[in-house]
């Protein structure tokens, strides 16, 4: 009763904000035009309707997005299985893959897969995929290992979270470790890792807008395309923004119906939503189960699995279950061998490729890429013409520190019982946390000189952009931080008479921020990779730089990517370093 | 709620005032000439138009022309004006007008009626056209690339013509063949690793890339369609247009302009293009 009273509430105000915007933007003056006809009239010039655009976009964005989530689900759990390895070489192997990939900017790497990749390979690949729409490959699969590397991490700690006895238990009831894995681990392992694994293929989808950038057509380049035909920023990117919205939170939901259903342990509460998608997962269960007769039906024809009686030929039996195991014992080793030997020649080729790297040409255009031209710049640039990945660093930090405080406001706003400051605060983070970054960076760009009749730099008009987005999620960390904190503490305070703010100030934040900083710290890891999209409204930071030199030279383009790839790496590698010992210093545990 | 009716109340009015004040009164003309500064869009990513040479440093055609026409703006209006430069790409150079970031801006830009219904244009200041670059020996005229992939750049009448011409060919899948990339760097790469048959844009802009690998490729097939370059001004501020209009005008006159255009675009040059067309005068 209480709860459906403050929805109904929340609706109202929610509605409220609406008819306030709407308000405004009929009967204010921007000296703009708002003209949302050029998304459903035939535009005169082109003889064409660009609402149309959008849906083919979409349809593009929800196949790259299914493509690129089942590859990093395979991947993913390959290597968040060997990352616990006991052998080392694929451990590495697998180290290797996830801090590579997680610590370099996923346009970095679409530039890579799409531009540098095809040149180490033969010249009648190159043309086969070239002929079969390898823009579209390479976007997809790229972002599939991008993916990849953050769903491995997840699958090893959704793996680690399981206890020891459990494997110790399976061992010894005789499992062998595959079978152990199968049906002891892994069914418990995907239940822990479901609720971040959704939240990861939600990422994925909106990365996908970054498919732009190599020219797929995807839902937020069709967006500027209408933009490049009509001039019309503002309303196709607000469009572009909805769809986006209105995915993320369709995924979510059916992410959130997957947790309700695999719930074990405890009994099942469903609601009428989850019901009702129940239904369509339905297929799904009757399909598995399908698989499983047929299995067995086929064990039991062949009788595969089962062990000869003992008593009959036990001589016999145990002869050749002796030699099998020295035969498998040499197979595992001819494979262990195998692997290294492919290992050492894949290392050595990449090391071979970095050797041969014009190298004259990275320490020439070094400073470059981390300084520009600072400080010799002209008149009107920003900080005396510093760019490349020093402004990169200067984005990412004044992003931070801004975000902070909004992240502060809105994360406690959400918690408030007040309806009139939890639902702003809801509708903020969740409006941006369901657009791709690149929407966020358009709606600062197009929408500023709307409301301030002004174009303000791109550097600060970027800065704003991540400002805002990253102070959704920080709003959300912020928010798991102060839940953390025991609710008896806060009774007490308030019970001894401090009133709010004192009980936040001197009770709450003190002890939340301890554990919000390795959060706070990945949140500016992704940030600073995330200042590379930058490029798209021509900031002078690091991935731009590459681009101009890279315009220059021309012949060039493995040495300069892979170096702003390594530049990227270290400072992210780095951070990633100092979250990890922060965590370990500041766990509960 | 009362504080929350006022915190409103107040956000309303600083948005409201934000917006009156800042939207600026009067005309460009009059604007540098009281600040004596002039903000030129210029783009960073263009050979030999506007880009950074291997000192860093930025220069160009574009860059000198611009230079050049505020220099005698100054002139005009008796004093030293000074520059400037404002980092453009084809996403920024019309929105950056249209919100009085820059005062006129120098970019590669087409004069096309439709771009007209936001800005305004001075008078040609160079003569383009849109060709098809190709890697030498294998195409010999338009033809050769139906069925084919070609790249060019997003929001740009590169785009559309080059889709209108595969079309007019018989190409039934012109809109999927024609690739568009965010900038030139992209679709050059993108064309060296034959990913696309070829690369249409302004063939100056082509001329400016092949340069790069002397011999490897070649400009396939004649013009398909002019593209006069015209400099982007602010909508409905003909003072600053007539300014900007004579200076260029006056360059032409007294032999600047084929000096600079020379200097770029000259026998010498490794873009060579030879000049056909003259200035628009008015007496």
């Amino acid at each position: 009763m209480r709860s459906s009273k403050r929805s109904a509430q929340q609706f109202g105000i929610i509605a409220g904000i609406s008819l306030i915007l709407y308000v405004i933007f009929k009967h204010a003056d921007f000296g703009y035009q708002f003209y949302w006809g050029v998304l459903y009239e035939v535009n005169p010039t082109y003889k064409e309707i660009f609402g149309y655009w959008l849906l083919r976009g979409l349809q593009l964005t929800i196949e790259i997005s299914l493509i690129s989530t089942a590859i990093a689900l395979v991947l993913g759990t390959i290597f968040g299985i060997a990352r616990l390895s006991a052998f080392k070489p694929t451990y590495y192997l697998a180290t290797g893959y996830v801090e590579f990939f997680r610590n370099t900017p996923l346009l970095v790497q679409l530039f890579f897969w799409y531009f540098a990749f095809p040149l180490a390979l033969p010249s009648t690949i190159r043309i086969f995929l070239n002929e079969h729409n390898f823009e579209f490959w390479a976007a997809t699969i790229g972002l599939g290992v991008y993916t990849g590397s953050f769903v491995a991490e997840i699958v090893r700690a959704g793996i680690q979270a399981i206890p020891h006895g459990h494997v110790e238990a399976a061992l010894s009831s005789g499992l062998s470790r595959t079978k152990m894995l199968r049906f002891v681990i892994l069914p418990q392992a995907f239940r822990v890792i479901i609720p971040p694994l959704g939240s990861e293929f939600l990422n994925n989808m909106k990365n996908s807008s970054l498919a732009m950038t190599i020219g797929v057509a995807e839902l937020c380049w069709q967006s500027q395309q209408i933009e490049s035909f009509t001039f019309r920023g503002f309303e196709a990117t607000s469009a572009a923004s909805l769809i986006y919205l209105g995915l993320s939170l369709s995924i979510s939901a059916v992410m959130n119906t997957i947790n309700h259903h695999l719930k074990i342990g405890q009994e099942k509460q469903l609601t009428v939503l989850d019901r009702i998608f129940g239904f369509f997962f339905k297929p799904f269960y009757f399909a598995g189960k399908l698989v499983f007769i047929i299995v067995r039906l086929f064990k039991q024809t062949f009788r595969l699995g089962e062990y000869a009686p003992v008593h009959e030929e036990a001589l016999y039996a145990s002869i050749w279950s002796r030699l099998a195991a020295v035969i498998w014992k040499w197979l595992v080793y001819a494979a262990k061998i195998i692997f290294v030997c492919l290992f050492i020649g894949v290392v050595f080729l990449i090391a071979y490729a970095v050797y041969s790297f014009n190298w004259a040409v990275i320490w020439k255009n070094l400073p470059a890429l981390l300084f520009w031209t600072f400080p010799h710049g002209g008149a009107g640039e920003i900080f005396f013409g510093l760019g490349g990945l020093s402004l990169s660093i200067i984005i990412a930090g004044i992003a931070l520190f801004a975000s902070f405080f909004i992240g502060l406001v809105f994360g406690l706003g959400r918690l408030s019982r007040n309806p009139m400051i939890s639902t702003p605060s809801i509708l903020y983070i969740e409006i941006i946390r369901g657009n791709p970054l690149i929407m966020v960076i358009f709606w600062v760009y197009f929408f500023s000189p709307i409301v301030t009749g002004m174009q303000i730099d791109v550097f600060w008009s970027a800065t704003i952009a991540f400002t805002i987005f990253s102070g959704a999620y920080l709003a959300e960390i912020v928010r798991a931080g102060v839940s953390a904190i025991p609710n008896g503490q806060i009774e007490a305070a308030t019970a001894s008479g401090l009133n709010y703010f004192q009980v936040m100030r001197k009770v709450v934040l003190p002890q939340a921020l301890k554990i919000m900083i390795p959060a706070i710290v990945g949140q500016f890891i992704s940030l600073f990779k995330d200042t590379s999209l930058a490029y798209i409204i021509g900031v002078f930071e690091l991935t731009t730089i590459a681009q101009t030199l890279n315009n220059r030279l021309m012949i060039f383009p493995f040495e300069i990517y892979t170096t702003i790839a390594v530049l990227y790496f270290i400072c992210c590698y780095s951070m990633s370093m100092v979250a990890r010992q922060l965590e370990n210093k500041y766990s509960p545990s | 709620m009362k504080r929350l009716i006022q915190g409103v109340a107040l956000s309303f009015c600083f948005i409201l005032l934000l917006g009156t004040t800042l939207c600026f009164a009067g005309t460009t003309y009059d604007k540098v000439n009281k600040d004596g500064v002039v903000r030129i869009g210029l783009m960073y990513n263009s050979i030999p138009a506007a880009y950074f040479n291997d000192k860093n440093e930025w220069v160009g055609f574009d860059v000198d022309i611009a230079e050049e026409v505020a220099k005698r703006i100054g002139q005009e209006m008796g004093k030293e004006i000074k520059v400037e430069r404002v980092k453009l790409n084809n996403k920024t150079r019309i929105s950056f007008l249209t919100s009085g970031r820059i005062d006129m801006s120098t970019a590669n830009m087409t004069h096309k009626r439709e771009r007209d219904r936001t800005i305004d244009f001075s008078i040609t200041y160079f003569f383009d056209g849109q060709k098809i670059l190709a890697k030498k020996g294998l195409y010999t005229k338009h033809e050769d690339f139906v069925g084919k992939k070609i790249a060019s750049m997003q929001g740009t009448t590169s785009e559309k013509n080059a889709i209108n011409l595969l079309k007019k060919l018989g190409d039934a899948n012109a809109e999927k063949n024609v690739i568009s990339f965010q900038d030139e760097p992209s679709c050059f790469l993108a064309l060296q690793q034959d990913k696309v048959a070829g690369w249409s844009t302004d063939s100056t802009i082509l001329l400016g890339y092949a340069a790069k690998e002397p011999g490897k490729y070649e400009l396939v097939g004649d013009f398909f369609s002019d593209e006069p370059y015209g400099i982007g001004l602010p909508e409905n501020d003909s003072d600053w247009r007539d300014a900007v209009n004579f200076a260029i005008q006056d360059m032409w006159t007294d032999g600047t302009y084929m000096n600079i255009y020379n200097k770029w675009y000259g026998p010498d040059t490794l873009y060579y293009f030879p000049m056909t067309e003259k200035i628009e005068m008015w007496p």
